[in-house]
């Protein structure tokens, strides 16, 4: 049984956290594992959107999360937090977009701040590692997965498709009703048009 | 948002425990008391104040460790650690104070006992929660290790609210004898209600040789220079793991996060109402 430390407040994550934290082996030991995360995040929070191994992305996105949600709850006045981003950030310029670029949009977000896709692997028989897509919410870039509102399904568009026969049906309707009243124009005209003959 | 007002509202109709007016002043009984100053707090400053009683009462919040955690069980403890601190105040105290808790004992010819100590470490969450109390008597150290929600606790009383440069005092077993000597006769200190808990800045001088932890490897605060050839800080930076402060996600696994915290000190609120 122990007790939880009570010394520092985090937020709680909108992911889901791997119950053991995965190794990474690597000739440095512990510190070369969050060397090689610390590369990945600096990448992720650089371009937003980045493909990679799938365990390094799973693991990478927690750290990512872990320093937004901070950055978020404390802000650049914070030390520990600035010293926290100038660890994991490993190109200085980042840290500054940490903080005006991404806090400023993640701020409201009730949801996670970053979104993981798995992609198919590499077509060659050397890399057969599980692949993955890892990218921030809110980047430039076109959406990965097609987008729902296609979907004829959906009941919106089965609304929308109802209501254009509807419309079709009553236009064809009207003109149905046009051509009726011409032609009995013109059946009540002949009788006239066969007397002047 | 929403949520967060329906349990501020909820709280504000209620009878409020105010477990910082009851225990700062060591009172023996616990009292309801029904304040204004919770109407009054902002809803930003009433949850600032809701985070801060994690110090407070630490063995509250659940096992960071998930493979521990049964939701039932946690709800069941913490309706018995409400319902034991309706008995007995168990008041506000941290690893550093100066404690006097009075057992009952069959043995002893006031059927009861009393230890003077200085808290060295406090572990456990739930009702396992433990305190490990230091005094040396009769030139000799004695500790006494309390579960703090035993029944035969009668009284615990803080002689001097204070809190040390580290988390644990255990180094002081090595420590020259006069850091843990204590007066059982102590008379209890006051302080001034609301100020902020004294950090006594004490640093200790440890004893030679052999220890019972290697304390040159721990990165202690509260204790002097201590004497050693090279070889052992050779050693002791050797072994020494400086980026774990940066591991994140190791952080976010010993303790609960914020959202959480919240919604666990609203339950006990609330068992202790009805």
């Amino acid at each position: 049984m122990n007790q939880a430390d009570v010394s520092k407040l985090v937020s709680k994550l909108n992911i889901k956290v791997n119950p053991r934290l995965r190794k990474f082996r690597s000739p440095q030991g512990p510190e070369g594992r969050l060397d090689k995360l610390r590369k990945t995040v600096t990448a992720l929070f650089k371009h937003e959107r980045i493909e990679l191994n799938y365990p390094r992305a799973d693991e990478a996105r927690m750290y990512a999360e872990r320093l937004i949600s901070d950055a978020i709850r404390y802000g650049d006045c914070h030390k520990s937090t600035m010293e926290m981003a100038d660890y994991w950030l490993v190109e200085k310029q980042i840290v500054h977009k940490l903080f005006k670029v991404l806090v400023p949009r993640f701020q409201d977000y009730g949801i996670s701040y970053t979104k993981l896709y798995r992609a198919p692997k590499r077509p060659i028989p050397e890399d057969q590692y599980e692949k993955a897509v890892l990218e921030l919410r809110g980047n430039p870039y076109p959406p990965l997965l097609h987008g729902t509102h296609n979907n004829k399904n959906l009941i919106h568009n089965i609304l929308l498709e109802e209501a254009k026969k509807a419309y079709r049906a009553k236009k064809c309707a009207e003109i149905a009703a046009k051509i009726d009243a011409v032609e009995e124009k013109t059946k009540s005209d002949k009788p006239v048009d066969h007397c002047t003959q | 948002m929403i949520n967060t007002t329906k349990n501020f509202v909820k709280l504000k109709t209620f009878k409020v425990f105010n477990f910082r007016n009851v225990y700062r002043s060591c009172s023996t009984e616990a009292s309801l008391n029904n304040t204004n100053e919770e109407e009054n707090a902002t809803q930003e400053g009433f949850k600032k104040s809701f985070a801060e009683y994690r110090h407070i009462y630490p063995e509250f919040l659940p096992d960071p460790e998930v493979k521990l955690r049964n939701v039932i069980r946690e709800k069941l403890e913490r309706k018995d650690m409400i319902a034991r601190r309706s008995q007995i105040a168990i008041p506000e105290f941290y690893v550093g104070s100066i404690l006097s808790v009075t057992t009952s004992d069959p043995h002893s010819p006031g059927k009861s006992e009393t230890f003077v100590g200085i808290c060295i470490k406090r572990e456990g969450c739930g009702l396992r929660a433990k305190f490990i109390l230091r005094n040396v008597i009769d030139h000799e150290g004695i500790e006494v290790l309390y579960e703090m929600y035993d029944p035969t606790i009668q009284k615990i009383k803080v002689l001097r609210l204070e809190k040390r440069l580290d988390d644990e005092l255990l180094y002081l077993r090595d420590a020259l004898p006069e850091y843990s000597t204590f007066d059982p006769n102590m008379e209890p200190e006051l302080l001034v209600e609301g100020a902020p808990v004294p950090v006594n800045s004490l640093k200790v001088k440890l004893k030679p040789r052999p220890w019972v932890d290697r304390w040159e490897r721990k990165n202690l605060q509260g204790v002097q220079d201590i004497d050693l050839p090279e070889r052992f800080w050779v050693k002791a930076a050797k072994v020494a793991t400086p980026w774990e402060k940066y591991d994140l996600m190791k952080i976010y696994k010993k303790t609960i996060p914020a959202e959480e915290q919240r919604k666990y000190t609203m339950k006990s609120n609330h068992n202790c109402k009805s």
